[in-house]
């Protein structure tokens, strides 16, 4: 499994000598991320280590069939869904920003969510709503659902990644106001805990006019919330 | 532990109880360890409020979530067998149903549906449910999920048939992965006359499988 590993690494790393050829690429290529996909697998390999011990101390068969590549699975599992923290808002949103004459409130629903709790490193999921009231700048919508994932990649409590989504767009709009609300089920508390099966949290941000405003957070609330 | 261990009569389940915690405790030491270094090597501040305990709670988490490698069906069984001149299908369905896939270690869950003719055997109602929570609390695949719970039933109650049937979800393959939101994945195993006969087949599919 270690040669395995290694080999495929080994053709990564082959992939990315030949774009270096091009020479305006070289610098970027050489150093920056040739040292992160090291400390990239060094991470993992750490982690599938780590992985492999709980397997064991659980009491289970680390040789069997099924459990033979699950550390390296879990490890790879465990740092995509933790990928947000290698995002930016900026990164993703700075083409798309656009000059609109359009002062409506902007709703996007329905924005399917993962995320793990960083308490028990179990997953929480549901549904995101975000709307905004333009000044003068709109973005791809799109991006709105971008920002979601950024954020719920990540080690979070419900509470802090509302706001996190809130924040974001309220810093690279500028818009009249931000309502972000969250809908989601926590599996620590529903697969153990106090195991309550249809148990939903909501949280809500609500920025600018949307704080000010209690008509503009009725509509908000009126369009988006389900009966 | 220290007060129930005078009596002669219980000392040597004390002792073993004791051994038993001692282990447990070693174990979950051990695993609290794997996830402090985890969260580091995922690029986390290990030292920050939100995930001080962390390591403990999630070590503690997994425990219970195969917590049913521990269990039999035994146990749970012995007493709630009873003689009924019952032979009928009996249809427990819509049981909630928890598990953590063996390849990824995330979560899949949703629904078991069971049925079984007596033979001249019932067993408590919800003992159905416990057999359900003693192989699902386990790494486990779908498929093998499936026919371990009918197998326990079959062993235990000699029926004249059995019939599982789950359906679920797989966060493995929802919140990452191909990551469709809505697919669903269906098992089922048939045992006698729910193998044999088409009919008695049917007749469970139509009584729980929602349209």
């Amino acid at each position: 499994m270690e040669y395995h590993h290694t080999s495929e690494m080994n053709g990564v790393v082959a992939d990315y000598f030949s774009m270096c050829n091009e020479s305006e690429r070289n610098g970027l290529c050489r150093e920056e991320k040739h040292s992160e996909d090291a400390a990239d697998s060094n991470n993992l390999c750490h982690i599938e280590k780590a992985y492999s011990t709980i397997l064991s101390e659980l009491g289970e068969d680390v040789a069997r069939e099924g459990l033979l590549r699950t550390p390296l699975r879990a490890a790879k599992a465990m740092q995509f869904l933790t990928k947000g923290y290698k995002e930016t808002t900026q990164d993703i949103l700075n083409d798309a920003i656009f000059d609109e004459n359009h002062e409506e409130m902007v709703i996007v629903k329905d924005i399917d969510l993962f995320s793990l709790c960083e308490h028990h490193l179990v997953p929480f999921y549901g549904k995101a709503h975000i709307a905004y009231l333009p000044n003068k700048k709109v973005v791809g919508l799109s991006k709105l659902a971008r920002i979601v994932e950024i954020y719920s990649r990540r080690l979070q409590v419900q509470e802090r990644l509302t706001k996190q989504i809130a924040s974001a767009i309220s810093e690279a709009l500028e818009p009249a106001g931000v309502a972000v609300v969250i809908e989601a089920a926590h599996m620590c508390m529903v697969m153990r805990g106090v195991q309550k099966m249809n148990a939903s949290t909501v949280t809500s941000v609500m920025l600018g006019r949307f704080h000010d405003d209690p008509e503009v957070r009725k509509e908000f609330l009126a369009l988006t919330m389900k009966k």
